[in-house]
């Protein structure tokens, strides 16, 4: 009975004890550490080409064929497709009447104008015929009259026909200068390839009407594939061209791929509070990442002086500091601190308020308080392995 | 003189151990249905304390964002962040939904979470986790999570929360929701997503109706709505910290005058967090609590009379030989406390040892231990009066026959 | 001295329960003296007020005449005089019962030693005297042992110890050797008388077991409420 009643007693005091309020806190401690972090961005983006070349027709029209799939490689200059000339080609052929029509008025006037010249001739011929005869006052002066006139007759008649000849000349060149430009149009249907490239996307097959601008075959140059990332703009100080970058994209996210950064965007993303970048590929991966696949990159900022380092878990704030719990023998001490870089692994580094040898609080099992009792254990109750 | 309670408690040990083992499991459930009730407002507590925050700044007349559902743009904090008094403003979106570990982890169970998004990377910010247990803090503004070790996620399991798979880095402790869901913390923008983003089917359906509605189906228009349909710039609430010496309820009146948005203080949100979510449910528990404080009164009273009166003859000899009332009085009394105390001590370690397997927080606060051992130990003498009377009441002379 | 005055004595004791015409007169009158070391028997048949009477000198009810006196001092006069009745019992009186009623809790040494103790001695005071009378009745041997653990016989024995451990002036034995055979009964009634002789010890007996009754030298025969004294021969 004794024994019954001691051994409650013990169990009583020994939870009253381990558990409540009365017991120690368990932590886990570290030293702070000197060390130079490597810092990195982190970042998500999507594949992009860098140029995509949007080809379609200028004028509303259908399309007539299409003779690439997506995945195609084209060349330069390659045919890709036509759109319907519908009257086109008629009109075309309406020009070229007109336009051997105004060969052969050219060919009239040119006529007429001989025609009249002749008369002309004969006109001053007779002029000065009758004039010769007036002034041996054989015929009358109205004679003389009369022949003058005529050759006026005839020479103004000449200016016409000439005039006439210039104005179906004209006719014909102006007939020539449409039936160019209704060619040019015609060519205009067919859509060419400007570079080589692949094909990425084919929006209208053979019968659709597509308005002018619109695409019918977009090309992009394979070898121009770039990621399109945002970073947070918290944490993107560093950021430079050139840097050097891993990618993992979504699709095949064991592998990571080397690249560096091309170029960091000008106007940055106000909305979302990202910068933005673009990471292309060392080498390009076989097969082709789909456009619009999302990619993680992880940029490697240049590793920074060797300074005070601590696990970003041993951060606190109390009473509106941010600081960390220094161990020294047996108490705790809040110590304020001032935050510098840090790197993907949860490491920062200390500007501020932290030595290098100091043993600092990394998790503690409740909040803590400069007055509550803890005890240094290597793993907190709960945490396996 | 020797102690006739103790001497009896001694000859019947068993019988007397056992009865206090017996009053001791009543006396636990009793503490521990105290502690359920505490642990629930504690829970509530636990919310408000761990988000840091002084403020808490929701869309205009809801109870949001715990009681009710709330959204706000979420570049709104940054006009908070100028107003007089305001220290640190944060965004922060909560969704409770089924979290479940990707396909190849080893614990195959999906938990019921609160998934918490705070910006990544702002030590100190109200919303952000306080203290870990284990690993560190998220540091990349995609696919990393802090989970609570209630949600059964160690470091290094893969979780998915939507479309997405999340690598948790590091462990908290009492993070939950006020009704007891672990927390898990999430990147901002992946929860924005998580919690106005659709499944796959359902994005597709809306794309589907969009491109039916002829004003919108148009060269270019098109895309142009189902990219904005696909954006998400709403948050649930941004937590405010004020500069120390600064009045909350000034700060939250200009927050309220200035961004016409409802804005509760500390004292506000914990009452709507215990007076109105969590009302019902305290107040089943208090019943119940009362109920068995009542019957354990009864059974304890019970108990004690019925050994009395299993002793009645003894008593009879022992006034006839001349001992006093008083003695006999005391000796009933001693037992009673003596069992009471056995009682007491059975049900605190039961208690203790079996509080940790609830599936949601129980908290024995000494307090309650305090005010549950006084309520036994007057509980005994009551009962033992009780005895006590009926003990005066035996005639010596039934000791002596005819 | 007259012997009488140190051991009991009892004039014109009444006893009335209840009142009025329910009235029960259940002594009517009795008288009866008892000298120190004397044993003495006390007959007579139920309902005739046997038990009252025993109740009355055991100071467990009230009488409602007489005069009670216990050596010099007298104990009731028409009324208490003594302020604890009881100290009384615990102090003066003796019981010794049919069966012997030990505290089943304590063991031998202390269900004797109890009543110094009540009393105020010391726990070894009271263990020693505890422990003398045990030797006398010869159960020694046994004092460590439980209730439980001992014979009738035993018992019975202890229960006498306890009677005399306080060296009460009077012991009122009702029907102890009732269960017992005729040897038996006989070496209880011996046993008494020795001890009665030893410490003094005025002895009233209350039985009906023919058994013993001869070996009384004087009885007192009880019937309807009064007692008639009765020698019997007296022993060689």
């Amino acid at each position: 009975m004794i024994g019954f009643l001691v051994t409650l007693l013990a169990v009583f005091v020994f939870v009253g004890l381990r558990s409540g309020p009365l017991a120690p806190i368990p932590i886990t401690v570290s030293t702070v550490e000197n060390r130079s972090i490597s810092p990195a961005l982190f970042g998500v983006g999507t594949v992009q080409a860098r140029y995509t070349y949007k080809i379609g027709p200028t004028a509303v029209g259908r399309v007539k064929s299409v003779f690439v799939q997506v995945g195609s490689p084209v060349k330069a200059g390659q045919l890709l497709g036509e759109m319907d000339p519908i009257d086109l080609d008629d009109r075309i052929g309406a020009l070229d009447a007109a336009l051997l029509r105004a060969q052969s008025t050219a060919l009239v006037a040119e006529a007429q104008v001989q025609e009249v010249s002749a008369r002309k001739r004969f006109a001053e011929a007779q002029l000065q015929r009758y004039e010769k005869l007036w002034a041996d006052s054989v015929v009358s002066k109205e004679a003389v009259e009369i022949k003058r006139q005529e050759q006026q007759i005839a020479e103004a008649g000449l200016h016409a026909a000439r005039a006439n000849l210039e104005a179906s000349r004209h006719e014909h060149l102006r007939t020539r200068a449409e039936r160019n430009g209704l060619t040019q149009q015609r060519h205009n249907l067919r859509l060419i390839a400007p570079v080589a490239g692949l094909v990425s996307l084919r929006a209208a097959d053979p019968g659709t009407t597509v308005i002018a601008g619109q695409s019918v075959i977009e090309i992009i140059d394979p070898i121009s594939l770039w990621i399109h990332v945002r970073f947070d703009q918290l944490r993107a100080a560093g950021l430079k061209e050139g840097l050097p970058a891993q990618i993992v994209s979504r699709s095949s996210s064991e592998k990571s791929i080397p690249g560096r950064i091309a170029r960091i965007e000008l106007l940055a993303d106000a909305v979302t509070e990202e910068s933005l970048a673009k990471v292309v590929f060392a080498t390009l991966p076989n097969p082709l990442p789909p456009i619009g696949e999302l990619a993680e990159v992880t940029v490697a900022l240049p590793p920074t002086a060797a300074r005070p380092v601590i696990s970003n878990a041993s951060v606190q704030q109390r009473h509106g500091q941010l600081g960390v719990w220094v161990v020294t023998e047996d108490r705790l001490r809040f110590a304020p601190v001032k935050l510098g870089a840090t790197d993907l692994d949860g490491r920062v580094q200390i500007l501020e308020g932290l030595k290098s040898g100091e043993r600092i609080v990394v998790h503690s099992q409740r909040p803590l308080e400069t007055h509550s009792r803890f005890s240094v254990v290597n793993r907190l109750p709960g945490i396996t392995p | 003189m020797i102690s006739l309670a103790g001497r009896d408690i001694l000859h019947s040990w068993g019988k007397f151990v056992f009865t206090g083992i017996g009053l001791g499991l009543l006396i636990g459930v009793t503490l521990t249905m105290a502690g359920v009730y505490r642990g629930m407002v504690d829970d509530a507590k636990a919310l408000l304390d761990n988000s840091g925050a002084d403020l808490w700044v929701v869309q205009q007349d809801t109870l949001g964002p715990y009681a009710e559902p709330s959204s706000l743009y979420d570049d709104s904090y940054r006009g908070i962040l100028t107003l007089n008094g305001v220290e640190q403003a944060a965004n922060i979106t909560y969704l409770t939904m089924q979290v479940r570990p990707a396909k190849d982890q080893r614990t195959a169970k999906d938990v019921r979470a609160m998934v918490v998004g705070t910006p990544p990377g702002r030590s100190g910010e109200p919303g952000q986790p306080k203290h870990l247990i284990a690993g560190r803090h998220i540091t990349r503004n995609h696919y990393e999570a802090v989970a609570d070790l209630a949600s059964g996620f160690d470091l290094g399991d893969r979780i998915v929360i939507r479309r997405n798979e999340y690598r948790v880095v590091g462990l908290t402790r009492r993070m939950v929701s006020s009704g007891g869901d672990p927390m898990i913390f999430i990147p901002l923008q992946d929860a924005q997503e998580a919690q106005f983003l659709k499944d796959n089917d359902a994005i597709l359906r809306q794309r589907a109706r969009t491109a039916e509605n002829p004003t919108l189906n148009r060269p270019g228009v098109l895309d142009a709505v189902i990219a904005s349909q696909s954006v998400n710039p709403f948050v649930n609430a941004v937590l405010v910290r004020i500069k120390p010496g600064h009045d909350p309820e000034r700060v939250a009146e200009s927050i309220r005058r200035w961004k016409r948005l409802t804005v509760y203080t500390r004292i506000q949100m914990e009452d709507i967090l215990i007076a109105k979510l969590i009302a019902t449910s305290s107040r089943q528990i208090g019943m119940f609590l009362v109920i068995l404080a009542i019957v354990s009164a009864a059974i304890v009273a019970f108990i004690i009379y019925t050994l009395t009166m299993g002793k009645i003859r003894e008593i009879a000899v022992l006034k006839l030989i001349g001992t006093k009332n008083r003695t006999i009085s005391g000796m009933i009394l001693q037992q009673a406390i003596g069992l009471g105390l056995i009682g007491f001590v059975v049900g605190k370690v039961s208690a203790t040892l079996w509080a940790p397997i609830f599936p949601k927080y129980v908290l024995l606060e000494f307090g309650d231990a305090a005010r549950g051992f006084v309520a036994v130990i007057v509980i005994c003498v009551l009962a033992s009066i009780l005895a006590i009377r009926a003990a005066l009441k035996v005639d010596p002379a039934e000791a002596i026959s005819g | 001295m007259d012997r009488y005055n140190q051991g009991i004595r009892i004039e014109g004791l009444k006893k009335r329960y209840g009142t009025g015409d329910t009235a029960v007169d259940a002594l009517k009158g009795v008288d009866m003296q008892v000298a120190p070391g004397e044993v003495i028997g006390l007959i007579g048949p139920s309902g005739s007020g046997k038990s009252t009477l025993l109740k009355c000198l055991g100071a467990i009810i009230d009488p409602s005449a007489g005069r009670m006196t216990l050596g010099e001092q007298i104990i009731y006069e028409d009324a208490w005089k003594i302020p604890d009745l009881c100290a009384l019992r615990r102090d003066k009186i003796g019981f010794v019962f049919q069966a012997p009623y030990l505290i089943p809790f304590l063991d031998v040494t202390d269900n004797v030693a109890l009543l110094p103790m009540l009393a105020g001695r010391s726990n070894r005071e009271s263990r020693q005297r505890a422990m003398a009378l045990l030797e006398a009745l010869d159960v020694a041997h046994r004092a460590k042992a439980m209730p439980s653990q001992l014979s009738g016989g035993e018992q019975q024995r202890v229960a006498i110890a306890r009677a005399l451990v306080n060296r009460p002036p009077i012991i009122l034995a009702d029907e102890p050797t009732a269960p017992l055979d005729s040897e038996r009964a006989l070496t209880v009634i011996h046993l008494l008388e020795e001890m009665a002789a030893q410490f003094s010890t005025a002895i009233i007996v209350v039985t009906h077991d023919e058994k013993i009754i001869p070996t009384f030298k004087r009885i007192y025969s009880i019937r309807d409420g009064r007692t008639h004294e009765e020698q019997i021969k007296t022993h060689p």
